[in-house]
């Protein structure tokens, strides 16, 4: 039998070195998983997207910005643009580097590819928001064309990635802009920001500096050809008509008061009962279904009966049903008319 | 129909893709909304209903006391500890019983018999001391705790008391990256592992539930309870005064158990983190009303749905075991037996563990039932250590009466104090049985959960007993 001083020292060892090996995101198969990403074809399908992207926001593309975009240096840069450019994919220009038109079509695949899959990840699984992204970054460049038609149809071709942005469809073309200008929204009406347009940069710059993003809800409390005042996240804003003109909206059918409210059933007592008025946009996927499966629809009256032992979950009577919810879940649902009448 | 109706219209495609741009993504939602809506409405006009709910009352005063932060968790301890405590102290009659009636007896007399006909020893061997001994024990060891486990469990469920345990245990598996309903499943693997599995079903979020499913095996199953028990009480227990002895072996087991619960959120945690991470996960816990259980129903449907189907594939899984139990006994290479060959190959692997060979032998052959280590065990160390007097021939499985028996053949087997604490630890920390990894298997239905449910807890096994045995040497000396 081995010294139990050595035999220790190495099992510890085998721990530490299997550690290094399997430890996630910064162990050995980890950053080997990361090494793929610097291949060839991966860089250049990075590359066109990136110019994609540039073509998209009307800005110029450069080496430099390639470089800067990808995280290699100049040297590797011009040997990738060469290497396009052979291809037929991109042209040089005077100032600036532009895609061809089979350079723009294979960007067009791969961003449907990238906004597919974040769709998939935000719907359908539970990984984080945050990750999203480099999920996608990894996986669009492993997608066959059959593979990507699949995707988008057990989505059940979804129009927009969980970020508001179009996927392109399997023909390489854009959805129009959606929404109406919110200029022309009329007083009092609610609606949902679809899109910010981010040109001129000036006007841009303005919007960004009053946090209007996409998916925000206002509703415009004045009007006038002066200025139009709204309501967002509890503050009021103030734009002038020509800057509102920059952004699209979709107006609401009804009234939505959970912009103001911001009271979830997170915040009732037991005994207190409250109308459901909607479910945040950030709940998708599956997590989002169950609630509405359990009844969790607007309009449902829903009654807090009794907390756990440790505060969290909370019991709920739902549709004549008692369901317990995590608080995490229950912060997810907006709600009005909080009242403590116990008509349990 | 015109000639082109095979070809899809593009101006159709066209409007239908318009129209999916104008209905937006909230489908979904306002569908769900409308669907409730007139459910609602339907509901209303035709459900009569009279005068104030009596039971609804009853039910809320209830749910005030079992979730109550006075007496929730001292009624759940209490409650649980009531079910072990009559499961085991009833047990024991019915299955010294059965033992004496299925081992005691039927196996003289079925070997009798075959010796009346005339029957060769090398077919009565390993059918009758091979096969049926097998199956006779783990009738004996598993039925009776079972059949009393399952109703009572059974019981609490139909009463509606377990959602209200996995209510007020879900923030400490919420915390583990797991399902309140976990603690049911664990519970329902104190009794048994495959059963555990099953009742998996519960969870109805994908990731939850395979948490759940890869650590139900932390769970001491049924089978493992009298190994630990004795064990305990042969190693352990000897160390105390003979007054103290009972309590520190029942402390011995209580801390492997405790472990066992540590490695179940130690191991959900890390899964929910790794592997399971990106899994679509989603909570919620109906709390059904209290109601009277239904005594006969729920006897019959523990008995058929849990019990026998449980106990039928054990005893499917363990007939071949005791084939192959009797066959590696007595076949001989080189006139040394097969079992000796695999012992002394396993023998350095198993002292470097604080184990030994036999013990590593056991475990495999005893893969298809927990219950057989034991007898196993002391049949391979009869046969290897070439002990006169006890037991009753190559590869058929005895027990000895006494405790005291026991640890008198284990010593002479070179067994330890760091032996028997590490095979504990091993008892705990193995592969599950290989009824609970076909259920696995086919709750799972994938390879690579049941693969990976059998190598978490074995590797974390062969890891722990090893730092233990290695410590131990250190600090002990032996």
């Amino acid at each position: 039998m081995p010294d139990p001083l050595l035999a220790l020292s190495i099992g510890i060892g085998v721990m530490g070195a299997a550690a290094y090996v399997l430890w996630p995101r910064s162990g050995l198969i980890a950053r080997f998983q990361q090494g793929f990403l610097r291949a060839k074809r991966v860089l250049m399908e990075d590359a066109l997207k990136h110019l994609y992207d540039f073509e998209y926001r009307n800005l110029s593309s450069t080496l430099e910005s390639i470089a800067g975009a990808l995280g290699i240096n100049g040297d590797e840069a011009a040997a990738l643009v060469t290497r396009l450019e052979t291809l037929g994919l991109i042209v040089r220009r005077q100032a600036d580097l532009g895609l061809t038109a089979a350079g723009r079509s294979y960007a067009l695949r791969i961003v449907r590819i990238h906004r597919l899959w974040e769709r998939y990840l935000a719907d359908e699984t539970n990984v984080s928001e945050p990750d999203w992204h480099r999920e996608a970054e990894r996986r669009e460049h492993y997608m066959t064309g059959e593979e990507t038609e699949r995707l988008s149809k057990y989505l059940g071709n979804p129009l927009y990635d969980p970020h508001g942005d179009p996927i392109p469809t399997s023909f390489g073309t854009l959805p129009g802009p959606r929404g109406t200008s919110l200029a022309s929204l009329e007083e009092g009406r609610s609606a949902t920001v679809v899109h910010v347009e981010d040109e001129p940069s000036s006007i841009y710059a303005q919007l960004v500096a009053q946090n209007i993003y996409p998916g925000l809800l206002v509703r415009t409390i004045e009007k006038s050809s002066k200025r139009i005042v709204l309501e967002a996240g509890g503050n009021d804003i103030v734009l002038a008509p020509v800057v509102a003109a920059n952004v699209s909206v979709v107006p609401h059918e009804q009234r939505i008061r959970e912009d103001r409210l911001h009271r979830t059933l997170g915040d009732l007592r037991p005994g207190e009962s409250a109308r459901v008025v909607g479910i945040a946009p950030a709940c998708k996927g599956l997590q989002r279904r169950r609630l509405m499966d359990l009844g969790i629809v607007p309009g449902t009256t829903i009654v807090a009966e009794l907390e756990s032992v440790g505060g969290d979950p909370v019991a709920f009577r739902i549709q004549e049903a008692s369901v317990a919810l995590r608080r995490q879940q229950a912060n997810f649902v907006f709600v009005e008319e909080i009242s403590s009448g116990g008509n349990v | 129909m015109n000639g082109r109706s095979d070809t899809p219209n593009k101006s159709i495609l066209a409007v239908a893709n318009a129209l999916r741009w104008e209905i937006g993504e909230g489908l979904h939602d306002s569908v769900t909304a409308d669907l409730y809506r007139e459910a609602e409405r339907i509901a209303g006009v035709v459900t009569a209903r009279s005068g104030k709910g009596q039971r609804l009352d009853l039910d809320r005063i209830l749910d005030r006391i079992l979730t109550s932060r006075a007496f929730g968790f001292p009624t759940m301890f209490l409650l649980l500890a009531l079910v072990f405590w009559l499961t085991i102290e009833g047990a024991n009659v019915p299955s010294a019983l059965l033992s004496t009636l299925l081992v005691d007896q039927g196996h003289p007399f079925l070997k009798s018999l075959s010796a009346a006909f005339g029957v060769p020893w090398w077919v009565s061997g390993p059918l009758v001391d091979g096969t049926y001994l097998a199956m006779a024990w783990v009738v004996s060891v598993m039925l009776p705790p079972m059949a009393i486990f399952f109703p009572l469990f059974t019981l609490l469920e139909d009463f509606g008391y377990l959602p209200r345990v996995a209510f007020n245990l879900d923030f400490l598996f919420r915390k583990a990256g797991a399902h309140g309903k976990q603690a049911l499943t664990m519970a329902m693997g104190y009794g048994c592992n495959a059963a555990g599995i099953v009742s998996t079903r519960i969870i109805d979020s994908p990731r939850e539930r395979l948490i759940a499913i890869l650590t139900n095996n932390f769970a001491l199953c049924n089978g493992r309870w009298p190994t630990q028990i004795l064990i305990a009480s042969i190693f352990i227990g000897v160390l105390a005064p003979p007054y103290l002895a009972g309590a520190v072996s029942a402390l011995a087991v209580v801390a492997v158990v405790l472990l066992g619960i540590a490695f179940t959120f130690l191991v959900s945690w890390m899964l929910s983190r790794t592997i399971l991470r990106g899994t679509a996960s989603t909570f919620s816990l109906e709390l059904p009303p209290y109601r009277p259980p239904r005594i006969l129903h729920t006897l019959y449907t523990s008995l058929i749905d849990r019990t026998l189907i449980v106990l039928w594939r054990a005893v499917v899984w363990a007939a071949p075991a005791g084939l192959v139990i009797w066959l590696v006994s007595n076949i001989s290479i080189g006139g040394v037996s097969l079992a000796a060959h695999v012992v002394q190959s396993l023998d350095p692997l198993g002292l470097l563990i604080g184990l030994n060979g036999i013990i590593l032998l056991a475990y495999v052959i005893a893969i298809p039932a927990n219950e057989i280590v034991i007898p196993t065990l002391l049949m391979l160390t009869v046969l290897f250590h070439g002990i006169a007097d006890v037991g009753t021939g190559a590869g058929v499985l005895f027990e000895l009466d006494s405790p005291a028996a026991v640890a008198d053949l284990l010593h002479a087997g070179g067994w330890t104090l760091l032996t028997g604490i590490n095979l504990m630890l091993f008892s705990l920390l193995h592969n599950p049985c290989s009824t609970t990894l076909y259920t696995i298997y086919r709750e799972t239905g994938s390879v690579k959960w049941t693969l990976l449910s059998a190598l978490i807890p074995l590797v974390i096994g062969f890891t722990v007993c090893f730092f233990v045995a290695q410590v131990w040497r250190i600090v002990v000396g032996v």
